[in-house]
């Protein structure tokens, strides 16, 4: 089986790889991992005025997993909070062709979107108990 | 390993059969991989889990010699080869049958492979506990990635790279030890289990009991699975 042309792109030059500091302000981080295959995805995001300004991850697993997650930052930056809710793993499966032996990778992808938006949301409402 | 439980039951006759009626000749087959009737054999149902298939309880701890005498005298009962001269069904269920119990015999020959085995079965009830995914391990596992590329971009001959292997080489002796460490705690899980099993409770606090133990195991299974693999990667990178 081979990868799609997309997926070796997202590969060989992986866009916004690195992370954030955790504490950050504006930053949230969300770290899932696949059980299955013992993949580990960090991906967080910098937030100003609701809008995601900047997105970065980490990846250790396989190529569609590392794809999977270099296209979600890309995506992810200039959303709204509200738009990046929408973004869905069956997106990333169209996006790069992902075979269905390989869905589990775009569904890390989302899990960890979600995971980077609910982190922030925490933050930022923790952020507003202490401001009272 | 498993001297006090002998579950294991005498013939390979014995066990759960898919169907309660002969296919061929119409007749009962009550418990029985042969129709008492007409001798034909009789196809696994592919409900039938790996377990009741082989004729084990559902227990992590399984002799080895008994799982492979049961391999053994039904591979024998079922194989292709004995059925070269019989109906075409007859040789179809034979095939069939082979090809599910040597499934199950590579499943539960692996205690690993067993356990998650059994988990997938007993999911059912704890599929709604959501193992919660391990952040600091997740996080050293990345870090150390970053330091692995780090090494592979050293030049070999460089101290950088010669501190950069000793750290690694640190690196993967702790985590061997605790991957040790997951499987000695994975064994006293399969004991409780087991227990549990023997005990044969309904009450409240056995299903409790349940319910912990494998969201225990979920847990550990699969911090084994992540550690497994950064593991193997330092392993082909510093060696």
């Amino acid at each position: 089986m081979a990868y799609s042309d997309k997926v070796v792109d997202h590969f060989n030059n992986p866009r916004n790889m690195g992370s954030f500091k955790k504490d950050e302000e504006g930053v949230g981080t969300g770290m899932v991992g696949a059980p299955e295959c013992g993949d580990v995805m960090k991906l967080q995001i910098k937030v100003q005025n609701d809008m995601i300004v900047d997105a970065k991850f980490k990846t250790f697993g396989c190529g569609s997993a590392i794809a999977s997650s270099s296209l979600a930052t890309e995506w992810l930056k200039g959303k709204t909070i509200e738009e990046a809710q929408k973004i869905k793993n069956t997106d990333i499966v169209q996006e790069l062709n992902l075979p269905p032996v390989k869905i589990h990778c775009s569904v890390l992808a989302e899990d960890a979107i979600k995971a980077a938006l609910a982190d922030y949301q925490k933050k930022a409402d923790g952020a507003l108990v202490d401001a009272k | 390993m498993d001297h006090q439980h002998n579950h294991s039951t005498g013939s390979p006759r014995e066990l759960p059969m898919a169907r309660s009626m002969c296919w061929h000749c119409q007749s009962e087959v009550s418990g029985e991989y042969f129709c008492e009737r007409c001798v034909k054999v009789q196809p696994v149902s592919k409900e039938l889990d790996y377990f009741t298939c082989m004729g084990f309880p559902r227990r992590l701890t399984i002799d080895p010699r008994q799982l492979e005498t049961k391999f053994y005298e039904l591979s024998r009962a079922f194989h292709p080869d004995f059925f070269q001269n019989k109906s075409a069904e007859e040789q179809s269920i034979s095939l069939g049958n082979s090809a599910m119990l040597n499934t199950a015999y590579r499943t539960l020959r692996d205690p690993i492979q067993r356990a998650e085995y059994l988990l997938d079965l007993e999911a059912g009830a704890v599929k709604n506990i959501r193992t919660s995914p391990p952040a600091d391990l997740f996080e050293e596992i990345l870090e150390l990635q970053d330091t692995l590329d780090e090494y592979r971009a050293a030049d070999r001959a460089s101290d950088a790279s010669a501190t950069l292997c000793s750290k690694l080489q640190t690196e993967r002796t702790m985590l061997e030890r605790r991957q040790q460490d997951m499987e000695t705690a994975l064994q006293q899980l399969f004991a409780q289990w087991d227990a549990l099993q023997d005990r044969g409770e309904a009450t409240d606090q056995a299903r409790a009991e349940r319910d912990r133990i494998l969201k225990h195991m979920r847990d550990i299974l699969s911090n084994r699975t992540y550690v497994k693999n950064i593991v193997n990667d330092l392993v082909a990178t510093i060696s």
